[in-house]
C-alpha cells in the first residue's frame, strides 16, 4: 500500500512536470530574471516573494494582496487565495502535446 | 482507520548481524525515524578484527600488486589488514587478491577481512569465490562469523535454494563452517521476510533436529515474521510457545509483541502486555510506547494515545520523532486539529523532523480546514528541516488543495483572456 501511494506520488510523469525545465513567457521571464525555471522552482519563487514582501492579508493570511509584479503572473487578480496558487502557477506550464 | 500509517510500514529492518551494539535488550538507537517491530539487533560481539582503523589516506590509488608488496617489504610496513582493506576497496580484482593472498599471514582474520572488503564493496560472487577457493586451505576457511555476514548477505539478494546449496557446500568441506543458531536466524529472518512462514516453521524444526536450542532471537524473527505477513494475532501464540519452552523473552519480544497486537486492533492486550514486562524488569521505551500509541489511534482513541504521552514521559521515558509522527497522524484522523497544531508546535520547537506520512495528513486536514496558511506553514518547515524532498512536499500539498478544488476551468478562461489581451 505504501509502494503503491509512493508510486504515485513519485510518478515519473508527475514528477517530470514537476521539475522539467520549461521557456517561460515573457511576462513569467521578468518575474523570475531567467529564460527557464521549473514548475516546482517557480512555485517556491513565487512563494517566498510572498513572504519576503508581506504580501499577506493581515486579517486572512489564507488571502494574498498582489503587488503589481504578482499580478503580472497571476491573471492580474489584485488578490489570490493561497489555495489557488499552485492551479494558477501550473497554467503557465501547459502540458506538452505529444509529438 | 484500519488502516496502518505508512510509517509503521516502510521501516527499514536493521541487520542483525553487522551493527555492533552487542545488548540487544537496549533499546533501538533513537535515530530510527521510525516505530518498528525491534529485531534482534546483534547477539555475538563482532568477530576478532585487528585494531587497525582503517588509514586515513588511502594506500592505493589503483590495485596494483607490485606497491602492495613493495608496502609489506618497506622499514615499517603498514598492518597487513589495512593493506588489505586498501586493496580490495580501490577495486582490486579477484585474480591480484588472490596473488596477494599468500604474501599476508595465511589465518582466519585475514579470511574475515578479504570476505567483509569485498561484502561491503557489494562483490558477493567474488567474495564466493573466493571462499570457496580458501576454503579448499585448511587453516583459513572463513570462520562462523564471516560465514554468518555471507549467508545474510547472499539471503538478501538470491533465492533461498542457492543459499541452501551454498551451505550444504560448506558443510561438505571437512574444516568448512557449520549453520549454528545465528545462521538460521538469519535463514528464518529472509524467509519470514519473503513472506515464507511455512518454510520458516521447517527451518525451525530443522533447527531443532540439529539440535540448536532456538533463542529468544529466533522467536523474536518469527514474530516479526507474523506482523510482515499481517498476522498479528499470531504473535500472542509464538510469545505463549516460547513461554512453554522457557525461553526467556527480552525487551525486543516484549515491543513485536506490543507492535503485533496494536497493529492487530488488540490494544487492550496490548497494554496488559505492558504491566507484564514491567513485572518482568523490562521498563517500555519510546518504541513500544509508539506502537501503543499507533494502535489506540488506529482504535480512534487519540486523545487517550495523547494522554499515554504524559505518562510515558512522566515515567521518565522520552518520546522520539516517530512517537510524535504517530501522535500528529492520530489527532489528525480523529479531527483534533487544533490539539495537532499544538503537537506540531512542539515538533517544530526541538526541530523535530515530520515524515511524509505524518506530513500529508497533516497538510490535508489543514486545507480541509480551510487554513490554508498554515498548511504553507507546514510546507515550508518540511524544506527547511530536510525532512522530505520538495517535489514530496510539493506534491502532497497541491494534491491537498487540489481536493478543495476550487473552479479550475474559469482560471483557464481568464488565462486564455488574459494572453488575448
Amino acid at each position: 500500500m505504501v509502494i503503491a501511494r509512493k508510486a504515485m506520488a513519485e510518478c515519473p510523469k508527475k514528477v517530470a512536470s514537476l521539475i522539467d525545465l520549461a521557456n517561460l513567457p515573457t511576462n513569467l521571464r521578468e518575474f523570475v530574471g531567467q529564460s527557464q525555471i521549473s514548475r516546482l522552482d517557480f512555485f517556491i519563487r513565487v512563494w517566498s516573494y510572498i513572504k519576503a514582501n508581506n504580501l499577506q492579508d493581515p486579517s486572512n493570511k489564507n488571502l494574498v494582496n498582489c503587488d503589481d509584479k504578482l499580478k503580472r503572473i497571476l491573471l492580474g487578480k489584485p488578490q489570490v487565495d493561497l489555495a489557488e496558487l499552485p492551479m494558477l502557477i501550473k497554467l503557465h506550464f501547459p502540458k506538452e502535446l505529444k509529438q | 482507520m484500519g488502516k496502518i500509517p505508512p510509517a509503521f510500514r516502510s521501516t527499514k529492518l536493521p541487520i542483525p548481524l553487522l551493527h555492533p551494539p552487542p545488548s540487544s535488550s537496549s533499546s533501538p538507537p533513537p535515530h530510527h525515524s521510525k516505530p518498528h517491530p525491534p529485531f534482534p539487533k546483534s547477539r555475538k560481539p563482532q568477530p576478532p578484527r585487528p585494531s587497525s582503523s582503517p588509514s586515513p589516506s588511502p594506500l592505493f590509488s589503483c590495485p596494483d600488486i607490485t606497491t602492495a608488496l613493495s608496502l609489506l617489504s618497506s622499514p615499517s610496513p603498514p598492518s597487513p589488514s589495512s593493506i588489505l582493506r586498501s586493496f580490495i576497496s580501490s577495486g582490486a580484482s579477484l585474480s591480484s587478491l588472490l596473488s596477494l593472498l599468500p604474501h599476508l599471514p595465511s589465518d582466519r582474520s585475514t579470511t574475515d577481512i578479504a570476505v567483509r572488503s569485498l561484502l561491503s564493496s557489494s562483490r558477493l560472487d567474488d567474495a564466493l569465490s573466493l571462499v570457496r577457493h580458501l576454503s579448499s586451505d585448511l587453516s583459513s576457511s572463513p570462520d562462523q562469523f564471516t560465514f554468518n555476514s555471507l549467508i545474510r548477505h547472499l539471503s538478501k539478494s538470491r533465492p533461498i535454494s542457492s543459499v541452501y546449496s551454498f551451505i550444504e557446500e560448506m558443510r561438505l568441506l571437512p574444516s568448512g563452517p557449520k549453520p549454528n543458531v545465528v545462521t538460521y536466524t538469519i535463514l528464518i529472518d529472509s524467509v519470514c521476510r519473503s513472506g515464507n512462514l511455512r518454510e520458516a516453521t521447517r527451518l525451525l524444526s530443522v533447527l531443532k533436529d540439529s539440535g540448536f536450542k532456538p533463542d529468544c532471537y529466533v522467536y523474536n524473527v518469527i514474530m516479526k515474521g507474523y506482523c510482515m505477513l499481517d498476522a498479528c494475532g499470531e504473535v500472542m501464540e509464538v510469545y505463549n510457545k516460547m513461554k512453554d519452552e522457557g525461553v526467556e523473552p527480552d525487551l525486543v519480544t516484549y515491543n513485536t509483541l506490543v507492535f503485533g497486537l496494536s497493529k492487530a486492533g488488540m490494544v487492550d492486550q496490548a497494554k496488559k502486555i505492558l504491566n507484564v514486562m514491567a513485572g518482568m524488569g523490562h521498563f517500555p521505551d519510546a518504541v513500544t510506547y509508539t506502537s501503543l500509541m499507533n494502535g489506540m489511534c488506529r482504535k480512534g482513541d487519540a486523545l487517550g494515545a495523547l494522554r499515554l504521552l504524559g505518562e510515558m514521559e512522566e515515567k521518565g521515558c522520552s518520546p522520539n520523532e516517530c512517537t510524535y509522527n504517530t501522535l500528529l497522524i492520530g489527532l489528525c484522523k480523529a479531527k483534533y486539529l487544533d490539539k495537532g497544531m499544538v503537537l506540531y508546535e512542539v515538533m517544530t520547537a526541538g526541530g523535530m523532523k515530520v515524515d511524509s506520512a505524518a506530513y500529508s495528513t497533516f497538510v490535508r486536514a489543514l486545507c480541509r480546514a480551510n487554513r490554508v496558511a498554515e498548511a504553507y506553514g507546514v510546507f515550508d518547515y518540511a524544506l527547511e528541516s530536510k525532512s522530505l524532498t520538495e517535489v514530496t512536499a510539493y506534491s502532497a500539498l497541491e494534491s491537498s488543495l487540489k481536493w478543495l478544488k476550487k473552479g479550475t476551468q474559469t482560471y483557464e478562461e481568464c488565462y486564455k483572456n488574459s494572453n488575448a489581451n
